[in-house]
């Protein structure tokens, strides 16, 4: 059995657990330079207005005033989404972090609705946001049950033995990893329902679609397959972590190790030509029976997939994973705030130093071009700085309550 | 072959005898941070809480995962503000589940207790571990 466990409107619930006066008003995160709307409450979305709503265009809405904006707080989200994942791995066989909201796992094998219940309740209890539980035979049908639990009071679904009934009601495109285009290819051939993917066979699908909707209708059928392996589709989390064949357990070689992480994380970044805004890096130790983590969040100045940025910013906080005389056995980073590169731009158009981005790019081509034909890391960054010009904007900025002694909460 | 390259330390001779009896070095956090994926530090503002040794500026050790007892320093929202108060129970009532009024006490005569009406709920954020009081007020971290 798989659970996929997500915070409802991540975002926005982190804004409430620091600041009570959001409760009950129409509240939207806006995306990196106050852009677009990337998360909302529900009474912001029972007024209609679509995710990715450019913020400009609800400046004309007669009922603007009555609106709550944030920027991007994603020191907060990051702390907060932490949090979620170390009661997840208290709790759970084995945890899998997807992106900055969501995370697999791996349930003890007890009964999973009242399972399912308690984890909420505790996540909630603890850190302030509410989650949609959903458990399956596998990965996509986890899915297809967490959005089914959210929508229901108690949160949480299990997928029946037999989901046809679900499945059957289910629009093909909405299937974790078809997406419009393929599901409009399926649909020219008369597949329109989940159900009806599920029940042709492979070769059919193959002559249509790649290996991976193949896996995806291996996995509709309750047979596990690698889900995560899609080259041709936008990664919506880019995470890299590997155990250890010797414990570490010196500063330098947990750097080194998630140093190597992140630069391949960041080469998978630009490859879909995507930017994060930054991410969590964590370590484990222990042993397998007491396993314990570390962990900090990471938020670059700027949205970016440069190798040498993001490792000077990782750089920094290694120093506060390494606990002496402990043997760690895992390292990873999970990146998030993932958008287009050129979406990015577009944004910070006035802010952006065109010539030393173009050349960066240039650069990182080469690099990549180079680790590809010659094996990985053949050309690596000596984590030596480039000057930083220009900064994100975020105008709405709330407290990064959780990551900076000067901007605590305040109580009276 | 792709290979990603683990450094490891390799020990060779005898292991120090001192290495049986290394410790970390006592952390704070280990002390005033039970649960940390549901704790919270916040900074007070004014002088509502001086009676039970709570100073303007103080940072606040706040656990989440603790249920409200009477007679507890906790963080509650009231009209949308955060507000820290010694939670106060009917007679008898030892937690806010048994029923009865509910109140949040200033540790400050000229604060006025904040009495929940029959129904209203507490919004409860967090119970208060500890107070970190430092002496030098011009010193922010």
């Amino acid at each position: 059995m798989i659970g996929l466990v997500d915070g409802n409107n991540f975002f926005v619930s982190c804004e409430r657990v620091i600041n009570p006066r959001l409760v009950g008003k129409p509240v939207a995160v806006l995306s990196n330079n106050d852009g677009c709307c990337v998360s909302r409450s529900n009474e912001f979305k029972s007024l209609g207005i679509q995710m990715g709503t450019p913020y400009f265009q609800l400046k004309e809405r007669p009922d603007f005033n009555n609106l709550v904006f944030c920027s991007s707080n994603y020191e907060l989200y990051g702390d907060i989404s932490r949090r979620i994942i170390s009661i997840l791995r208290d709790e759970a066989v084995d945890v899998e972090q997807y992106s900055i909201d969501e995370a697999f796992i791996r349930p003890p094998s007890v009964e999973l609705m009242e399972y399912g219940k308690r984890l909420r309740a505790k996540i909630l209890k603890w850190t302030g946001i509410p989650c949609g539980v959903g458990f399956a035979a596998t990965k996509t049908l986890a899915k297809i049950a967490n959005h089914i639990g959210k929508k229901l009071p108690e949160g949480v679904f299990v997928m029946p033995e037999d989901p046809t009934e679900i499945l059957s009601s289910l629009p093909v495109e909405e299937v974790w990893g078809i997406g419009r285009r393929m599901g409009e290819r399926l649909r020219m051939r008369g597949i329109t329902t989940a159900a009806e993917l599920r029940d042709i066979p492979d070769s059919f699908i193959r002559s249509i679609g790649s290996v991976v909707t193949v896996r995806t209708a291996s996995e509709l059928r309750g047979v596990e397959a690698v889900v995560d392996k899609n080259y041709d589709a936008d990664p919506d989390s880019v995470s890299c972590s590997r155990s250890f064949g010797t414990p570490v357990t010196t500063v330098d070689a947990l750097a080194e190790s998630v140093a190597s992480f992140a630069s391949q994380a960041a080469e998978k970044m630009r490859r879909h030509k995507m930017v994060a805004e930054g991410c969590n890096v964590y370590a484990q130790f222990g042993t397998a029976c007491d396993s314990r983590w570390v962990e900090r969040t990471v938020v670059f100045e700027a949205p970016t997939n440069a190798t040498n940025e993001i490792l000077n910013a990782i750089t920094k906080i290694v120093g506060a994973l390494y606990i002496p005389a402990v043997k760690y056995r895992k390292s990873g980073v999970v990146f998030f705030g993932l958008s287009k590169e050129d979406a990015a731009r577009q944004m910070s158009l006035f802010d952006m130093p065109n010539e030393s981005s173009g050349k960066l790019k240039k650069l990182y081509k080469t690099v990549d071009g180079l680790n590809r034909n010659f094996g990985r890391g053949k050309v690596f960054s000596a984590s030596e700085g480039i000057k930083r010009e220009w900064k994100m904007k975020r105008s709405l900025l709330s407290k990064r309550a959780t990551t900076f002694w000067d901007e605590l909460m305040e109580v009276k | 072959m792709k290979k990603t390259q683990i450094a490891g330390s390799v020990v060779a001779g005898f292991p120090s005898p001192a290495e049986q009896y290394l410790e970390p070095p006592l952390d704070l956090n280990e002390l005033l941070v039970k649960h940390p994926a549901a704790t919270y530090f916040v900074r007070v503002q004014g002088d509502s809480m001086i009676g039970r040794g709570i100073y303007d500026g103080d940072i606040l050790v706040v656990d989440r995962s603790l249920d409200p007892c009477d007679g507890d320093v906790v963080i509650a929202a009231v009209d949308g503000e955060f507000t820290v108060k010694t939670l106060s129970l009917s007679k008898g009532a030892r937690r806010i589940e048994n029923g009865g009024e509910i109140k949040l006490v200033a540790a400050n005569p000229k604060y006025h207790d904040i009495i929940l009406k029959s129904g209203q709920e507490l919004n409860y954020f967090g119970k208060v571990t500890a107070c970190i009081h430092r002496f030098r007020k011009g010193i922010q971290v």
